[in-house]
């Protein structure tokens, strides 16, 4: 089902490239994909940022942005297709309800829209990292009902697995690029990569760990909220019970005396159920934990390896 | 009245200026009352019949006044206002003046009114600055005037053309009153002349004022035609009283009222006496009295106010009355008997109960009544201020301490005298006999009533003014007066009087640092002491005044109160003396601190101060801890000022009303008993500081470290909020400069923020061994700052040699082995020592920043199962997952499993409180449980 899209390198440049010029730090930088859509098939073929404006111009209008921007791009035959967007990463957190939220426009809009995520650390340290996701199905049904509730989360048998789902990229060039990069790789030497043989972890890890920690945070005060939720309504159904038992017997008495019974009265309006705590945050929360945990197990496997390496060679040169 | 209006003319600051004499009347004093007076105190004043025309005239001078005085003001609505009144009035006597022609007065207030608002017309200025309504009323007025005038145009027109001639009859008033008043006195000289440099327009624009203003000198020089001017005050022209032959020349139908002289001859010298009187009523008494049994009138000087009540004025002895006990007895209590009454002069009273003991001692009447006498002057003098927030003036104050002085020397004479509250009146012995004196009243009560006046006196008067210290002068005499009652009670007093003036006696010694004691302490005697200085150091030390004092009110009182602040006043002096040990003792011993709470606000603010001085001390002795522990209490309030009573905090009205307001001012200490509150702050500060940060050094990656000092962290967090960080310049600014240094172990930068001149002049200065404080501090100072090195560092460190650390740190050798051998024995150094080479190996066996980071994980995670259980208990009933005991066993070995490395005390304290927690939460659900379980039985 998933079948792989394929991007131009010149799409991945400028994203990198985007993300140089602009982004520091745990700052994200965001753009717009454009592509086609040949036989089911996604092709994303240019891009371009959206620029990054302060909270002073507040007049700054970024739908026309985006609208001339396309119509420019037009103008010089470029692909005009909205099929997605773009965005950076900070140690791999970008799970968010933001993200839930336009990725839903856009899929709303074409089904076939994808949000690609750049992942610069990883980048630099050696391994390009850009994935692409799009909403299951499932979660696109929610979203489309807008009940988060528990129950409707249940019934939709969502869980933080189900949510994105990852599209394999392809990266396809042209043939003159594909020269043209052969020609490079002839000329760059190999031994210009030492970032990929860094051996120290801690930075990395303690960062990662900061993040995933922050979540956790936010994983216990949610499940609070809920443990709360839950006893209360036990609380009321118990109440609600005893009422309708108290009821019930005055009932039977009365009736044994020949009295008409009690006028039935709304039970619902008596104990109104107490407000259940959206569980979408819940879901996304841990979603991104496992996104957090995914990392670090890769990180730090790699990071394994490197050590059993370089043990490997230190014992071999003493 | 009069003397309420005649207040707004110009003149009438000189005039009072001459009369001060003339206590100020009640300014609301009505007709009738006054008439009722006149009719019921009055005898030789002939009863007055008022005619109509005076009524009627009566009733229009008094509207003209007001319209005058609105003049004066410019109060253009209220013009209008009474112009119409006095229209309409006007009509009303028409029929009399009809008879009798159109009034003076009533002419030239027209014109007058007529000039004014012509004038008021063309000034623009003016007038754009009025308000809307006194503009209309101005414009509206103008009309209404001159429409009225044109029926007056004849008499107007020449009253204008000679407008002296209708001021000349007063101008005649007012020599004829000088003339009169001339042959009286110095005093009505002076007035008098006062009243000629006025110039004569200013009585001819204000003639009315003038007119007044002699009411006011005829009070002045002829108290009798006073009580008539005050009747006919609204009067337009108000001769005095003796001024016969004015009547005729009232021309201007002016309403004379002549008081009926049949004594006039008599008068000049009878107020002679009177003034001398008032001046020297002492020596004049016998005289006075023989006045008095002559006439009552001798006594009218003395009558004030113009209350009926005073008109019953205490007549002295009538003429050749014999003077013995018990006709002074009988008159004591008459005046007595005034006391309190609404309306009664009290300072009258208090002349004549001076008079009184003139008398009594003239006659020889003794002691006993004497005594008597006395102890009523000093309440009469207490009494002087009904108000309870008032403070006592000067003079009164200077009195009251001369008699109490007095009082106690008869006392000492006298060692046959009785006093006491429980002696009854009617078995009280006055007279010299061979019994012993008894009289009634209290000493004691006087004295402690004495000193909570100073107490008021020194609370109201501005702190930074001459005037505090010249009020700071008379503490002396406030002791010397305790001192003496001190000796009195100790011979004749029962205990529990001794304990109380005990008490009194502590309160002015304990908080007064004793500088020869200190200076003897330290051996300087004799070298540099002036002769002065000799004499001085031969009274006791204060110490041992205290422990004297003290002991003997521990032993024998009865009241808690006392005990209570004679032990913090114990406590307090110790400390201020930095007998550390013996405050602390006392302190602990007293078991104050668990019932404090108990006490009356003054006995907590006692204890406030105690405990601030405590601390203090301790941080003077070099006991941090103590010291903060002791200034903890009182600093993280942020309320140390209120706390300590030596101020109020701004609050808002919701909090606290006026009337608390009130009760608290009463509550403030004195301020030259204040604790300096900056010096108060920086020794807390200072020993957070050397507490606070090499705690946090050690405990740094603690997810949950818990804070010393929270106004300490408080102040460096407000410092790392500084955009821009300049050179410290406050005393708290140089701590948090100090800190950061000691953070980073650079003990010598911390030294320079702590100790420089800045600092020295705004605290370590005002304590009384400044160097030696000085010298604990840069030693502690030296010490922190390793301890705090040894905990950042420590993981960059292999090995560290403690000659090194030493030479850093300028400690001796065996200093730093010491201090290094601790840490390690508390297990918070993961060090051992090499003693051959001299250095200190780190085991390396603190976790790394990663290593913590995933201990403080696991717990967290730790948190996030035990939630996440919780919500499935809710699901599975009761019989689920949490209270598998394996399970959660399971948990926690796996806990103490991956604590194993971390063997730290704080760790282990933390898991011990996270394991009280858990036991609480079963606690809970057990209790729970057990209501499940009887539910479902039920059920089955």
């Amino acid at each position: 089902e998933n079948l792989p899209f394929f991007i131009t390198c010149l799409v991945v440049l400028k994203i990198i490239k985007h993300y140089q010029e602009e982004g520091q730090g745990s700052e994200v930088v965001q753009g717009v994909l454009l592509g086609l859509v040949v036989e089911d098939r996604l092709e994303i073929t240019n891009c371009f940022p959206f620029p990054q404006h302060t909270e002073d111009d507040v007049d700054f209008d970024e739908v026309q942005y985006q609208m001339e921007m396309m119509r420019s791009l037009r103008h010089v035959n470029i692909d005009h297709l909205h099929v997605g967007w773009y965005q950076s990463t900070y140690y791999g957190s970008f799970v968010s309800r933001a993200l839930l939220d336009s990725q839903f426009s856009y899929q709303h809009a074409i089904e076939e829209s994808v949000v690609l995520i750049y992942d610069p650390i990883k980048t630099a340290q050696g391994s390009l990292c850009l994935k692409a996701y799009r909403l299951t199905p499932k979660l696109m049904e929610i979203c489309k009902e807008k009940d988060f509730s528990p129950e409707a989360l249940k019934k939709a048998c969502i869980g933080y697995e189900h949510m994105l789902e990852e599209v394999p990229i392809v990266i396809k060039n042209s043939h003159l690029i594909n020269v043209l990069l052969l020609d490079l790789q002839e000329k760059s030497t190999v031994a210009d990569k030492p970032e990929l043989l860094n051996l120290s972890s801690s930075n990395h890890l303690e960062k990662s760990l900061q993040l995933l920690m922050d979540r956790v945070d936010g994983m216990s005060q949610e499940i609070v909220k809920y443990n709360t939720y839950c006893r209360n309504l036990t609380k009321q159904q118990q109440q609600k019970q005893q009422y309708l038992q108290r009821r019930q017997q005055e009932n039977t008495q009365r009736q044994s005396r020949g009295e008409p019974p009690l006028p039935e009265e709304d039970i619902n309006k008596m104990f109104k159920p107490p407000q259940a705590p959206p569980r979408m945050d819940t879901l996304l929360i841990a979603g991104q934990v496992n996104n957090y945990c995914q990392n670090i197990k890769a990180f730090t496997s790699q990071n394994l390896g490197k050590l059993f390496m370089a043990e490997a060679l230190q014992g071999h040169s003493s | 009245m009069s003397r309420f209006f005649a207040t707004g003319s110009d003149s009438e600051s000189e005039e009072s200026s001459s009369a001060d004499e003339i206590t100020p009347k009640a300014t609301g004093t009505t007709f009738n009352k006054q008439a009722l007076l006149l009719s019921d105190d009055e005898e030789d004043t002939k009863r007055v019949v008022r005619s109509a025309k005076d009524k009627r005239f009566e009733e229009l001078t008094n509207i003209i006044k007001t319209i005058r005085n609105a003049m004066k003001i410019r109060d253009m609505s209220k013009c209008l206002e009474e112009f119409e009144q006095l229209y309409r009035a006007f009509l009303k006597s028409k029929t009399i003046v009809d008879k009798e022609g159109v009034p003076q007065f009533y002419i030239r207030l027209l014109a007058d009114l007529e000039d004014y608002l012509n004038q008021l017309w063309e000034d623009k200025e003016g007038k754009k600055k009025m308000n809307k309504n006194n503009a209309k009323a101005l414009s509206t007025l103008r009309q209404k005037i001159r429409k009225y005038n044109k029926d007056f145009e004849t008499e107007i027109s020449s009253y204008k053309e000679n407008p002296e001639q209708s001021a000349e009859e007063e101008e005649k008033d007012d020599i004829g009153s000088a003339s009169s008043s001339k042959s009286d006195d110095d005093e009505g000289v002076t007035a008098k002349s006062l009243m000629k440099k006025k110039p004569q327009e200013e009585e001819k624009k204000a003639p009315e004022a003038s007119k007044f203003l002699k009411g006011a000198a005829d009070e002045e020089s002829e108290s009798e035609g006073d009580e008539e001017s005050e009747d006919w005050g609204s009067d337009s022209v108000d001769s005095g009283g003796e001024s016969e032959d004015n009547e005729g020349e009232a021309a201007s139908l002016a309403v004379v009222f002549l008081k009926k002289a049949q004594d006039g001859d008599k008068q000049p010298e009878r107020k002679k006496d009177d003034r001398r009187k008032r001046h020297k009523k002492m020596e004049q008494v016998d005289e006075e009295a023989d006045e008095e049994g002559e006439g009552e009138e001798g006594g009218w000087e003395k009558v004030k106010g113009g209350v009926p009540l005073v008109k019953e004025k205490p007549k002295m002895f009538a003429k050749g009355t014999e003077i013995n006990n018990a006709v002074v007895i009988k008159k004591l209590n008459e005046i007595l008997q005034a006391r309190g009454k609404k309306g009664t002069d009290r300072s009258a009273q208090i002349e004549l109960l001076h008079a009184l003991a003139g008398i009594s001692n003239e006659n020889n009447l003794g002691e006993g009544i004497l005594v008597k006498i006395k102890f009523n002057i000093i309440a009469s003098l207490y009494d002087y201020n009904t108000n309870l927030a008032a403070f006592m003036k000067a003079e009164m104050w200077k009195k009251c301490l001369e008699c109490i002085d007095e009082l106690l020397d008869i006392l000492f004479e006298n060692s046959n005298m009785f006093i006491g509250e429980n002696i009854a009146e009617d078995s009280e012995n006055l007279a010299i006999s061979d019994q012993p004196f008894r009289v009634r009243g209290c000493i004691l009560t006087l004295v402690e009533r004495m000193d909570e006046e100073f107490t008021k006196i020194m609370q109201n008067t501005d702190p930074h003014s001459q005037e505090y210290v010249d009020n700071l002068k008379d503490e002396g005499r406030v002791c010397g007066i305790i001192d003496r009652l001190l000796q009195y009670l100790e011979s004749k007093g029962s205990t529990e009087e001794v304990c109380r003036v005990y008490l009194r006696r502590i309160m002015h010694t304990y908080y007064k640092f004793d500088y020869k004691a200190h200076r003897r302490s330290l051996g300087l005697q004799g070298e540099t002491k002036s002769e002065q200085d000799q004499e001085e150091s031969e009274g006791e030390d204060s110490a041992i005044i205290m422990d004297r004092l003290c002991k003997f009110i521990y032993a024998k009182d009865r009241t808690d109160r006392i005990r209570t602040c004679a032990i913090l006043c114990h406590i307090y002096h110790h400390a201020l003396h930095s007998r550390w040990y013996q405050a602390r003792d006392l302190m602990l011993m007293s078991h104050l601190q668990d019932n404090i709470q108990h006490a009356d606000p003054p006995v907590q603010i006692l204890y406030n101060r105690t405990m601030v001085q405590l601390g203090i001390c301790a941080f003077r002795r070099g006991m941090i801890k103590d010291a903060h522990n002791a200034l903890l209490d009182i600093q993280s309030s942020g309320r140390a000022k209120e706390l300590l009573g030596q101020g109020l905090l701004m609050r808002n009205m919701q909090e606290r009303n006026a009337e608390q307001e009130k009760i608290e001012k009463r509550r403030q200490v004195p301020f030259h008993m204040h604790i300096n509150l900056e010096l108060l702050e920086c020794v807390y500060l200072v020993s957070a500081m050397l507490l606070e940060i090499p705690y946090m050094a050690a405990h740094e990656f603690d997810a949950r470290r818990r804070m010393i000092s929270k106004q300490f962290h408080h102040q460096l967090r407000v410092g790392e909020r500084q955009p821009l960080l300049g050179p410290p310049e406050s005393m708290r600014e140089h701590v948090v400069a100090a800190s950061k240094a000691m953070k980073m172990g650079d003990w010598k930068t911390c030294h320079s923020f702590i100790i420089n001149e800045k600092m020295n002049s705004k605290v370590w200065d005002l304590f009384p061994e400044a160097q030696r404080v000085r010298e604990m501090l840069v030693r502690k100072i030296q010490e922190e700052s390793l301890r705090t090195y040894l905990f950042t560092y420590s993981s960059v460190y292999d090995s560290i040699s403690m000659e090194t650390l030493s030479e850093m740190f300028e400690l001796e050798l065996p200093t730093v082995h010491s201090i290094i051998s601790k840490m390690i024995i508390n297990e918070e150094l993961m060090a051992s020592l090499d003693q051959p080479t001299q250095t200190v190996v780190m085991h390396r066996t603190e976790p790394t920043s990663l290593q913590n980071m995933t201990l403080q994980l696991a717990e967290k995670l730790g948190g996030l199962v035990e939630n996440n259980e919780r919500v499935f208990d809710l699901k599975q009933g009761v019989y689920g997952g949490y209270f598998n005991r394996d399970q959660k066993g399971g948990y926690q070995q796996k806990q103490n499993y991956q604590r194993a490395p971390d063997q730290r005390g704080g760790y282990q304290q933390k898991q011990g409180y996270q394991r009280d927690q858990k036991g609480g939460y079963q606690q809970r659900q057990n209790y729970q449980r057990g209501g499940y379980r009887n539910q479902n039985q039920s059920s089955y």
